[in-house]
């Protein structure tokens, strides 16, 4: 006759020492396992605050929103590269339409343009974004398949070539803007087509469906040096990216809306570069599409109706 | 063995692995990815804005050594300088003016300093219409030529403009034909192209291929 009390040493109350130590050693490594994964966590360094990751989409801001935004966009730059920006949100102002003339006779392809672009507008470095991209082509041709923007002769311009700087082309019928799934970058009553960096999501379509190659996109952290920040910002145009944004050309909106030439103008050696509001017949660029014999929009066929105009003279 | 001890056997042994993998984790055995090469920042003369050559007015604006423009310190006054060619009519520019090339016009026809120089007041110029125009106001000068060209940089087309494009909100720069043409030599100069676009990783030079 077995003892009845044996029936319930099968299952004690309790735990015994060797499960304790086993069940222990399970948790810990499990708890230790989690913990590595979560290792590449301490590296982050720019993570999305609560104040940005509820922001309002940009055309639903008021001015007094807008003014706590740009607040804290300088606080986030100063806090990275301890520089305190001027932050500012630049309207498109009434009766302008910007439009660019670029003349191909005068072109040297220096590459300058795209150097003071990158400085002006807080481009990253480290890799490399720029905007601009100046095509080598020789003469008797507009075939971009023909094109070479790797050259580095001693000298420019090389006899038989001509050069043809590439940028957004602000289009009247802008591609880019038709597949943004979230409404991040639109056209702006003055013609150029513009990114909210807060609210794009980086899924890149638009670069897709840009022509022109003009969209670039911060496949890593972009990094500045310090002593090359450019502290007079606009919301819409050089505020620091982050990653995963989509950045372009904007016709250097914190200059432009306040009366400036974009930077490329400023420092184009040869005067190839004109820039202006259209629908100033006295401006540079009316007289050009006025008076000059040929223009040329690139990839006209495309229906883009690119604002950015390509010309020649002599 | 029972199966209690094959248990637990297998529970060490995956106590070590994941202790293992976590102290490796930390310790980043396996090292981040190679950090890609850096790109060097570009020289800050290619973002100068600047323009290629300095004129006879910016000198006096920044109040400069004009001695080089004082023609009588060694010319005589009232007496024309006298020009002298070789035997293919062309101009030999005497060892004093040894840094001019005489380089107006493609076929070497402009060849006579008074076609824009004032032979009478070498410190003026004068356009063939007899108007007779200070050195720091040569524009007009070439404008008496290049008519289109003088038509275009009126407007703006022209040349450089810098400053503000919006002319109620600041003042626009324009910068006049001496600022970038050598009025001896006006074809506009080469120069160095800035560093073309960095490819995010470098291309190996695979050599050609044998096949072709």
């Amino acid at each position: 006759m077995p003892d009845p009390s044996s029936e319930f040493r099968v299952n004690p109350p309790g735990v015994d020492r060797r499960s304790f130590l086993r069940t222990s050693a399970v948790l810990a490594t499990g708890l230790a396992a989690v913990a590595a994964s979560l290792r590449p966590l301490m590296d982050l360094e720019d993570y999305t605050t609560v104040e940005r990751f509820l922001q309002k989409y940009y055309k639903e801001l008021t001015p007094a929103e807008m003014d706590r935004v740009l607040q804290r966009i300088a606080n986030e730059v100063e806090k990275q590269y301890g520089i305190r920006p001027h932050v500012r949100d630049l309207k498109p102002m009434d009766g302008v339409e910007f439009v660019y003339a670029l003349n191909l006779t005068r072109c040297i392809g220096c590459r300058k343009c795209v150097h003071a672009c990158v400085a002006e507008n807080n481009q990253s470095r480290n890799p490399e974004i720029q905007y601009i991209r100046v095509l080598k082509m020789p003469h008797g041709t507009l075939d971009v398949e023909k094109a070479e923007h790797n050259y580095a002769p001693p000298q420019v311009p090389e006899p038989g070539y001509f050069y043809m700087p590439v940028q957004c082309q602000q289009c009247k019928n802008p591609p880019c803007v038709k597949v943004c799934p979230v409404h991040a970058t639109w056209q702006e009553k003055d013609g150029i087509t513009v990114i909210d960096y807060d609210w794009c999501i980086g899924c890149r379509y638009c670069e897709a469906a840009c022509p022109y190659w003009a969209r670039r996109f911060n496949f890593t952290q972009p990094s500045i040096p310090k002593e090359r920040i450019n502290p007079d910002m606009a919301y819409l145009g050089n505020r620091p990216r982050r990653q995963g944004v989509m950045e372009k050309c904007h016709f250097c909106i914190q200059r432009t809306r306040a009366g400036r030439y974009p930077a490329c103008v400023e420092v184009c050696p040869a005067g190839a570069r004109k820039f202006g509001n259209v629908l100033d017949p006295n401006s540079e660029v009316a007289q050009i599409l006025r008076t000059k014999r040929v223009f040329i929009q690139l990839k006209e066929e495309m229906g883009t109706s690119p604002r950015f105009f390509y010309y020649f003279d002599v | 063995m029972t199966d209690e001890r094959k248990t637990s056997w297998v529970l060490f042994g995956l106590v070590v692995i994941f202790t293992g993998l976590t102290a490796a984790f930390l310790e980043n055995l396996w090292g981040r990815p190679a950090p890609l090469e850096a790109i060097p920042l570009v020289d800050r003369a290619f973002l100068d804005t600047a323009t290629v050559r300095r004129s006879y007015a910016d000198l006096i604006r920044a109040k400069e050594d004009l001695s080089d423009f004082d023609c009588y310190a060694c010319h005589e006054k009232n007496k024309p300088p006298v020009l002298r060619y070789d035997a293919k009519q062309q101009l030999i520019v005497p060892p004093e003016h040894s840094d001019i090339v005489m380089g107006h016009g493609s076929h070497g026809r402009n060849n006579n300093c008074f076609n824009c120089h004032n032979e009478t007041d070498l410190t003026t110029l004068q356009p063939r219409d007899g108007r007779v125009l200070k050195l720091e106001n040569s524009t007009p000068l070439c404008g008496s030529c290049h008519g289109p060209t003088y038509r275009d940089w009126e407007m703006g087309i022209h040349g450089r403009t810098s400053g503000y494009w919006a002319r109620n909100l600041g003042p626009i720069d324009r910068k006049n034909c001496v600022n970038c043409h050598n009025p001896h030599s006006p074809k506009f100069p080469g120069r160095q192209p800035a560093p073309g676009p960095h490819l995010l990783h470098p291309v190996v030079e695979t050599g050609p291929n044998p096949s072709h």
